[in-house]
């Protein structure tokens, strides 16, 4: 359908006209001419600031249009989308909406391209400053294409995450608290700026990498915190507009399919299986993909222009790995399936015994995880097996481990705790990751830190302590049996579950 | 006889904690205007919102003019309306633009003049330009029937519809589905508040704890009773009309100022036999009413409330 003939899209502009654009368009107009006035300031009388030459003062101007725009598109952009979609939840137009022949794609572009109208008239008019600025500068255009593209694309990406927000979370505003993580991560990569995905996924690489003086950087050659160049994957260098491109696309089909199979059916779950698996295949190998540049299968021995800062690739591969797990994490908690759901599929095909469970749970979901992570990271062990090999198979057990702990821990909490099973979830997870760390910190001890679930795979790839290998595979044996204590409670209470029967409804 | 035009089939829904509906069958034929009666939270809205599509059955199946749900749900949105028992309206959009959005979304041909044509059949033409949240609130509940005629829907699903309506409004709605039922249109509405059904409906399902207790035309449902509330009037009888009532064997005789009523257990053979008694014993009846079409009656006698 023509998103001009489009109900909801045509709806949507209707009610962000209705509602006024004019003040939001001014202040997106005075932002943007105050930067420009000041660019002119500089022009005319250099003298009075501190810039080195006007394409630098440009770069510096334009850099704050864009900063705004990032705001207003991306962030503004997010909480308005979730909160009209949730709003008109809530109100049961999003129902009436469903009810129409109109199809799922529809109603989700209409929403997509619609709510956040207002915000994108504010980002045009701040695009258009910009480009003046641009051309006033005499930068290259390609400067404001790239990053306009960049800002563009990443805009319509979390345009999706907000439509799926919006239709998941009970309370609009709690979407932008799930992005804050996100951000903070993002903080966290400036470190490794070219080695880490989030730069791509959020395109901060593509558009620094565009501000980048090449002559500047060369003088100031840091292999760890180069924004200069591309990026490499595999050892293959990739365009960083296209990779983040490629990246937003490629997991914005995922967030399109599950934004359209929520609306044909809100009781399908957000993510299939298969979908689950390949997005995580995406990220870890795309992630290892970054980093094979450093060792090129030869893992504890890194190329020489990285052997300048031995101290900064060492734990490159444990935080990958501590990033791997997050993302598992992630993944498994949006699969795993509500415990009553299952039961009412058992009750619908008549089969209520433990192979639909099985088959619908995270934790057959956890050991494929394990399985891709485990190929994707192998590439780097591949040229020297023999002595670091050991290091990749701890890992690998280390994720399993975590991954199935995490799953059986998830349902079991779930089919225990019900509503409270979060908070199970979390005081679990701290008790079994965090707190080691904390009493090791405590009382100075190592071998406390080592308790944690999260230790063995990090510090086996953190390269330092080879000789320490036997002890952690210690470790990691118990948290199987850790593992093998949560698959049995798990298992009574799915078998509890399906052995009782869903009451009537209470007498009034 | 007129086939059926909705046929709901062994439908079940199951919620996380408890059996929304189980087991419920039902068919509404043609022109057929169907009062879902039953208590709160006996699955009335569940049951609608299975049929409308907008809740997954765990079993069971809905056809719609032989158009299965879960095989043609497509087919079905274009021969269904839904009216929920809120009013979701757009605030900000006029009468006129929020019918436009559901006319434009059903893709309906000559959408303007079919817009009039809804806003007339439920008395909001006067309120065209005003924006929906200066409506009231049986203004909007006409506005989003009128949403639902929009497509000109063979069968109508109107959950609670007179709730939150004052009694000017239900007066209103009243006379509003009065009309449609003049239409033909088939139609399944819910309630727990009988009297806004009565003399509305000419077939009822009696819902309670998720399961059909009975359904039937009123005067099925009546007789499944067997004890009916009758009022009789006369001009001359007096006590010689109360002995004869007596002898018959009628419950709960009580006399009133120009006859009495009283409570029958027979059918309506035996019925009809106890006036021509009464006709050739020389009482000159003047009103011989059966509380048949008393959807209140029947509830109360449906033994609904037993099953609690």
């Amino acid at each position: 359908m023509n998103l001009t003939e489009n109900p909801i899209f045509l709806t949507q502009k209707r009610l962000t006209h209705r509602a006024g654009v004019l003040a939001a368009i001014l202040i997106a107009a005075l932002i943007g001419l105050s930067l420009l006035s000041g660019l002119i300031a500089y022009l005319a009388d250099p003298r009075d600031f501190n810039f080195q030459s006007p394409q630098f003062a440009g770069k510096v101007f334009y850099g704050w249009v864009i900063g705004v725009e990032i705001l207003v598109l991306v962030i503004g952009g997010f909480s308005k989308i979730s909160k009209v979609l949730a709003d008109d939840r809530k109100a049961g137009l999003w129902d009436s909406n469903r009810l129409t022949p109109l199809k799922p794609e529809a109603i989700v572009a209409g929403y997509w391209l619609g709510s956040a109208l207002r915000e994108v008239y504010m980002g045009a008019v701040l695009a258009g400053i910009g480009l003046v600025i641009v051309i006033l500068a005499k930068l290259p255009v390609t400067l404001w294409l790239g990053t306009q593209v960049l800002v563009l694309s990443t805009t319509l990406f979390f345009g999706l995450l907000a439509l799926l927000a919006g239709m998941a979370l009970q309370r609009p505003q709690s979407g932008i608290v799930l992005l804050l993580p996100l951000f903070l991560l993002q903080m966290f990569s400036f470190t490794f700026p070219k080695f880490t995905i989030i730069n791509f996924l959020l395109p901060i690489f593509g558009i620094v990498n565009l501000f980048q003086d090449p002559a500047r950087a060369a003088n100031d050659f840091n292999a760890f915190r180069d924004w200069s160049s591309w990026p490499e994957i595999f050892a293959l260098p990739v365009p960083p507009i296209l990779l983040s491109l490629g990246l937003q696309f490629a997991l914005g089909i995922f967030l399109w399919r599950a934004a359209v199979r929520k609306t044909a059916n809100p009781f399908q779950p957000l993510l299939l299986r298969w979908e689950a698996m390949t997005i995580f295949a995406l990220l870890v190998v795309v992630q290892h993909g970054l980093i094979w540049g450093i060792w090129r299968g030869q893992f504890g021995n890194p190329l020489s222009v990285y052997l300048q800062h031995p101290d900064r690739n060492e734990p490159l591969l444990s935080i990958v790995h501590g990033g791997t797990i997050l993302a598992g994490v992630l993944i498994l908690a949006l699969a795993s399936p509500l415990p009553e759901r299952v039961r009412v599929e058992a009750l619908r095909i008549g089969a209520g015994n433990l192979r639909l469970v099985f088959s619908r749970s995270a934790v057959s979901l956890a050991i494929a995880l394990t399985a891709v992570a485990a190929a994707a990271s192998l590439p780097h062990f591949i040229f020297s097996f023999g002595h670091s090999g050991k290091a990749w198979a701890l890992a690998v057990g280390n994720l399993l481990a975590f991954f199935l702990m995490f799953s059986l821990l998830l349902e079991y909490c779930r089919l225990r705790f019900k509503r409270r099973a979060l908070g199970f979830v979390a005081l679990w997870l701290f008790v079994l990751c965090l707190l080691p760390f904390i009493l090791a910190g405590v009382f100075s001890s190592e071998a406390l830190a080592k308790l944690s679930f999260l230790a063995p795979g990090t510090v086996a790839l953190s390269g330092t302590t080879s000789n320490g290998l036997k002890y952690l595979a210690g470790w990691t044996l118990i948290h199987f049996c850790v593992v093998v204590l949560l698959l049995i409670a798990w298992l009574r209470q799915w078998k509890l579950l399906l052995a009782t029967p869903l009451p009537v409804p209470p007498a009034r | 006889m007129s086939s059926p035009v909705l046929t709901i089939e062994h439908l079940r829904v199951d919620f996380p904690e408890v059996v929304a509906v189980s087991d419920l069958s039902l068919t509404v034929e043609a022109g057929d205007v169907c009062g879902l009666i039953g208590p709160n939270g006996a699955g009335k809205t569940t049951t609608m919102r299975a049929v409308s599509g907008l809740q997954e059955c765990t079993r069971g199946s809905v056809k719609i003019d032989g158009h299965q749900l879960a095989r043609e749900p497509e087919e079905l949105k274009r021969r269904l309306g839904f009216m929920p028992d809120f009013c979701p309206v757009y605030d900000q959009l006029t009468a006129t633009e929020f019918l436009d959005h559901f006319a434009r979304a059903y893709d309906v041909p000559d959408r303007t003049k079919r817009i009039e044509g809804c806003l007339e059949l439920t008395w909001l033409t006067e309120k065209r330009d005003a924006l929906c949240e200066e409506l009231s609130r049986g203004m909007k509940q006409r506005l989003v029937l009128a949403k639902t005629l929009l497509p000109d829907p063979q069968v109508l699903l109107l959950d609670e519809p007179a709730s939150g309506l004052d009694p000017l409004g239900r007066i209103e709605l009243r006379k509003l589905l009065l009309h449609l039922r003049n239409l033909g249109k088939t139609v399944l509405i819910s309630s727990h508040i009988l009297t806004e059904l009565s003399g509305f409906c000419n077939t009822a399902a009696i819902m309670e704890r998720g399961k059909l207790v009975m359904s039937g035309t009123i005067a099925e449902l009546g007789q499944k009773m067997g004890r009916r509330q009758m009022s009789v009037k006369w001009r001359n009888a007096g006590g010689h009309a109360l002995n004869i009532l007596k002898d018959a064997g009628v419950k709960n005789l009580e006399p009133t100022a120009q006859g009495a009523t009283f409570e029958f257990d027979g059918n309506a053979d035996a019925l009809d036999g106890l006036l021509k008694t009464l006709v050739v014993e020389g009482v000159r009846v003047t009103e011989w009413r059966g509380s048949d079409d008393d959807l209140e009656q029947i509830f109360l006698q449906s033994g609904a409330k037993e099953l609690m």
